[in-house]
């Protein structure tokens, strides 16, 4: 193993010069002069004296004559000390930069943001890189992308689109990036091969994760060895002020509906903020402002009451204007959907022309209240009560939002099968129990044969007039959207009710029993994809409300019916919220979420109408197939417009964005000519920004196994070393000068002799 | 038989024939010349009046000034003596050094001086002798004034040659009792030995009333020490003694002993009122030799 090799190894030869000087001392002594002296008596006295001393002198004269040429030689062969280890020399590399894109990387600092220092620490070192070095840079806010497709050869390139990066993306997710590093590393064809991480490292993203011993083990199972490097940039700063979240109630909208938004404040810094003025806004437009004190290192809350009164998207924002370090998470954006009108289809299994005494009577006024009572606000629920011998694909054609089943005895095949379409392709229903049910008929053709039903009717249980048998609903905290309206003991109290009669309703205990229960022709597509879910139960420990999904669809079912004859829940106050709920619920929980995480795809789904007839597009979109797909446009925030594609299915249209890695506001064209908002937003742990300070950094470095750098000179010094060894012809040259400077002078000084 | 002009050339004749030896001391001599006398008498060269008194013999009575005045005047005369020189020459082994920028060694350069030396003097009709030394007196010819004396003297510089050791000082206190009327001691050597020795004995000859003037013969070489490479220098006065130096090595310490060497010369000759004057052989001889005797002329 050599511990010493040469850049120049030819010239290292020329060491042998230090020979030169001995040759010439041999041959300028054997090959003398002979003079024949007078001056004697002077000569001599001088040799006498400084005879030995001459001898010495010149001895170590000669000795330093001989390491010049020999310094010369070995400084020219560019000698590098190697170590251990086999130098590379300039053979490319493959390098993979982990860059931290996140919103937190642009914290300022003396008006340089991090993000601008590590821009040019990764152009440093790609611009470094020998020439046919594999290069991939990965940016780690938000999901982990790669800045090309694929590891490029063209380091100008990088550098280009380096230049072009914002750091404006969502939390890191090391753990994450790490793995997309690693993975991307292992599919690099370089021997040499570097895995660099620039960022701010902040506890947030590193504490209590384990990637460090995830990234070790990785790198041990690799056949070929990378060096890992942690390039930490930016300095802390303190004093950063931030919008964490947005919270108000993701209940369905009408026009009117008021809404409460409650913005949570945080701030991270050591002194108050007396007077920050936080500002709420409404598609952009000023709503309300409010002075809050922020004290130090602590939360507060400002509550935005307003009203919506345009149906369709909106944004909601909230932005605390203070002068922080990080301006990114200043605001908070949501978006919400104010619905005009939620169409729902009652089928009544029990129709009777007296007052209140049809099946549906007493829901239709719960969801329908204002109409009912003549008053001027509008209802956010359209219901249209049928008859169960109707004809139903009549009625499905007109996309109700939510159908519900009220004490149906049995339907005939051909409306089975139309409904089990209807929610295959995206519809809600809403199955309520009642006297006249055929539960059998039930349990074989709606759950066992079509699965549409979530839970076996099983035996019916209580009797109406024995009040000893009533039950009633278990208060409890609800986890269920539609529930959790109720988990506000000021929103009425479910427990109050009596339900003196129901169905027990048994739910599949597992997938296996669905698939044995029907044929496999006969399986709905996402029959088993989903298992039902119990709602709420009665005291008595039966389910009252079970859930299950359907293909695109949704269908609820209540043990008990939704008029007063099991039970007096229809007399209650909490029943109007609680059908409101349920069924405003089922009409928009289809609807895919409007705020999302960053990262999330999000997604917006058009009624089938829009494209049937698509000869009379009304929107500015694009058509480009009549049929399976058209052409949306998506506004980014960084306000540049992306196309999406909408494909048809079933008899909706699904548009799928994916590149929600930078937060905040997307507006999607639909093809009605409006904007569907989403909101991607990232969590705000980076908002602290904090960095581990060097001694978790070091041990943050020894956990992966990798080295720590201050700066990018100092990595391509490492790098330096590592590829050819530490150089060492500067001390050669210097010393070579010295022993000039040093020849000379003892030249001087042994002439001046005694005498 | 050798001729004046084997030694010098017509040339350097030339340079210093109208030049005079000019004794700074004023020396008895029985022969008139050129050279200061403490005694009035005779002589061409009118020296002053004074009065006459009693006793003074009336042939210096000036009738003249006597017949203009009528009063009787001595007329006085600068009496003008003959210079006796004995040129001493040292013809020990370390005068037949010969550098390479010079054509003559130090032997033949002492020679020639004392050739021309010799020349003047008997010019000027003053006695010269020559005293041939080295570790002894190798010969001695008595001063004497008439013109043939030059061959004799020429005869003998011919012969001369370099070769043994020498010791100024022990030759120096033995010719102290040869030379024993005072006059002039015309040194032409290269002074090598000791110093103390020399200086002593040259004190010696300054108490016998000789007026000395060293012209100390040097070869370039042996004041600059030009040399290079490795050199085995040999004595030229003992056999078996030689030294293989650098040069470049010990150079500094040989000039800086050779200062130490003119310094002790050059204050023990100014002690003695001993004119020193150096010469190197790379110079015509001839002419440091007139340069010399203008400046004693003029220092007159």
């Amino acid at each position: 193993m050599n511990f010493l090799n040469f850049m120049n190894q030819p010239l290292a030869w020329g060491a042998l010069a230090f020979s030169i000087p001995l040759i010439l001392h041999i041959l300028n002594r054997s090959r003398f002069r002979r003079v024949e002296w007078g001056a004697m008596h002077l000569l001599e006295s001088v040799v006498k004296v400084n005879h030995k001393r001459f001898r010495l002198e010149q001895l170590l004269l000669l000795l330093v004559r001989c390491a010049i040429p020999a310094l010369l030689a070995f400084a020219l062969a560019r000698p590098v000390l190697t170590a251990t280890q086999t130098p590379t020399g300039d053979t490319p590399v493959s390098l993979v930069i982990l860059l931290d894109t996140s919103y937190s990387m642009d914290a300022t600092k003396e008006g340089i943001s991090h993000f601008d220092k590590a821009i040019d620490a990764a152009c440093a070192v790609v611009e470094a890189t020998p020439r046919g070095s594999e290069i991939a840079v990965i940016q780690t806010g938000g999901v982990p992308t790669p800045l090309f497709d694929q590891p490029i050869f063209d380091s100008k390139a990088i550098v280009r689109r380096l230049r072009t990066l914002r750091a404006d993306f969502g939390a890191s997710d090391m753990q994450q990036s790490l793995d997309t590093g690693i993975a991307t590393l292992a599919g690099m064809t370089h021997v040499r091969r570097e895995l660099m991480v620039i960022s701010d490292f902040q506890p947030a993203d590193w504490q209590g994760s384990s990637a460090a011993d995830s990234i070790q083990q990785q790198v041990a199972a690799m056949s070929i060895k990378p060096e890992l490097t942690l390039l930490q940039m930016g300095q802390v700063v303190t004093g950063n002020v931030s919008v964490e979240s947005l919270d108000f109630s993701n209940r369905p909208l009408g026009i009117g509906q008021q809404l409460s938004v409650r913005a949570n404040l945080r701030n991270h810094g050591n002194t108050a903020s007396e007077n920050a003025r936080v500002v709420f806004k409404i598609d952009g437009k000023e709503e309300a402002v409010a002075q809050v004190a922020l004290a130090a290192n602590a939360a507060t809350q400002t509550l935005f009451p307003c009203e919506l009164t345009t149906p369709g998207s909106h944004v909601l924002e909230v932005e605390v204007v203070v002068d922080d370090p990080l301006k990114k998470d200043n605001r908070f954006s949501a978006a919400v959907t104010i619905w005009d009108q939620i169409d729902v289809l009652l089928v009544d299994g029990d129709q009777s022309s007296q007052p209140l005494k049809s099946e549906t009577d007493f829901l239709a006024v719960a969801l329908t209240p204002y109409t009912f009572g003549r008053m001027k606000l509008s209802d956010l629920v359209k219901t249209k009560t049928v008859n169960y011998k109707t004809n139903l694909k009549k009625e499905f054609e007109a996309q109700p939002k939510v159908v519900v089943l009220a004490n149906v005895p049995k339907l005939t095949d051909a409306q089975c099968n139309e409904l089990r379409d209807y929610v295959q392709a995206g519809g809600a229903v809403f199955i309520c129990a009642g006297g006249k049910i055929d539960s059998k008929w039930y349990n074989k053709e709606l759950f066992a044969k079509r699965g549409l039903l979530p839970a076996e009717f099983g035996m019916p249980k209580g009797k109406i007039d024995e009040k000893g048998l009533s039950s009633r609903i278990v208060a409890q905290h609800f986890d269920h959207p539609a529930l959790q309206f109720f988990n506000e003991p000021s929103n009425g109290d479910l427990s109050t009710a009596e339900i003196r009669q129901w169905y027990e309703l048994i739910p599949p205990e597992s997938r296996s029993m669905i698939l044995t229960s029907i044929s496999a022709d006969e399986q709905p597509p996402a029959a088993s994809s989903s298992d039902a879910i119990v709602m709420a139960r009665l005291d008595s420990g039966d389910p009252l409300l079970v859930e299950k999904k359907l293909g695109e669809g949704i269908v609820v079912q209540m043990a008990t019916a939704c008029d007063a004859d099991w039970s007096d829940l229809p007399m209650r106050p909490v029943y109007v919220p609680l059908m409101q709920q349920i069924v405003t619920t089922l009409a928009t929980q289809l609807t895919p979420p409007r705020n999302i995480q960053t990262g999330q795809a999000a997604v917006a789904l058009f009624s089938d109408g829009t494209v049937t007839d698509t000869a009379q597009p009304t929107s500015s979109a694009s058509v480009t197939n009549a049929k399976d797909s058209i052409s949306l446009s998506m506004t980014t925030p960084t306000g540049a417009r992306r196309t999406v594609r909408a494909f048809r299915q079933g008899n909706r249209l699904m548009a799928r964005y994916d590149g929600t890695r930078r937060p905040g506001v997307y507006g999607m064209s639909t093809p009605e000519g409006q904007t569907v908002h989403f909101v991607a937003s990232t969590s705000r742990d980076e908002s602290d920004l904090s960095m581990l300070d060097e001694a978790q950094l070091n041990s943050l470095a020894d956990n992966m196994g990798a080295h720590v750098v201050d700066s990018p000179t100092q990595y391509l010094e490492q790098d330096r070393l590592r590829r050819n060894g530490r150089e060492i012809w500067r001390y050669l040259l210097a010393a070579l000068l010295a022993f000039m400077f040093l020849e000379l002078i003892l030249q001087q000084r042994f002439s001046r002799v005694r005498t | 038989m050798p001729h004046v002009h084997d030694v010098l050339t017509s040339h350097d004749i030339s340079k210093f024939v109208n030049l005079q030896v000019l004794a700074r001391q004023e020396v008895e001599g029985f022969c008139s010349g050129l050279h200061l006398s403490p005694h009035k008498g005779f002589s061409v060269e009118f020296k002053e009046h004074r009065q006459y008194v009693p006793g003074d013999d009336i042939r210096d009575i000036d009738w003249k000034l006597f017949g203009k005045t009528d009063r009787l005047f001595i007329r006085e005369y600068e009496e003008e003596t003959n210079l006796r020189g004995t040129i001493l020459l040292d013809s020990s082994g370390s005068m037949g050094y010969r550098g390479s920028r010079s054509q003559l060694n130090k032997h033949n350069f002492a020679v020639r001086t004392a050739a021309c030396l010799s020349y003047l003097m008997l010019q000027q009709q003053d006695s010269v002798g020559l005293v041939n030394f080295d570790t002894q007196v190798r010969s001695y010819v008595p001063p004497r004034s008439r013109p043939n004396h030059l061959q004799k003297i020429i005869n003998e510089l011919d012969a001369a040659t370099p070769g043994n050791e020498t010791e100024l000082g022990d030759v120096f206190h033995e010719m102290v009792t040869k030379i024993q009327r005072r006059g002039m001691l015309v040194i032409i050597s290269d002074l090598f030995g000791d110093v103390d020795r020399l200086l002593k004995a040259l004190a010696h000859f300054r108490h016998a009333n000789h007026e000395i003037i060293i012209f100390q013969i040097w070869d370039p070489d042996e004041l600059d020490f030009p040399f290079r490479q490795w050199t085995q220098f040999s004595s030229l006065e003992k056999a078996n003694n030689h030294h293989l130096v650098d040069p470049a090595q010990i150079r500094r310490a040989y000039l800086e002993k050779l200062q130490q060497f003119q310094d002790a010369l050059s204050d023990g000759c100014s002690r003695h009122r001993i004119h020193l004057v150096p010469m190197t052989t790379d110079q015509p001889y001839a002419d440091a030799l007139a340069a010399y005797l203008g400046l004693r002329r003029k220092s007159r």
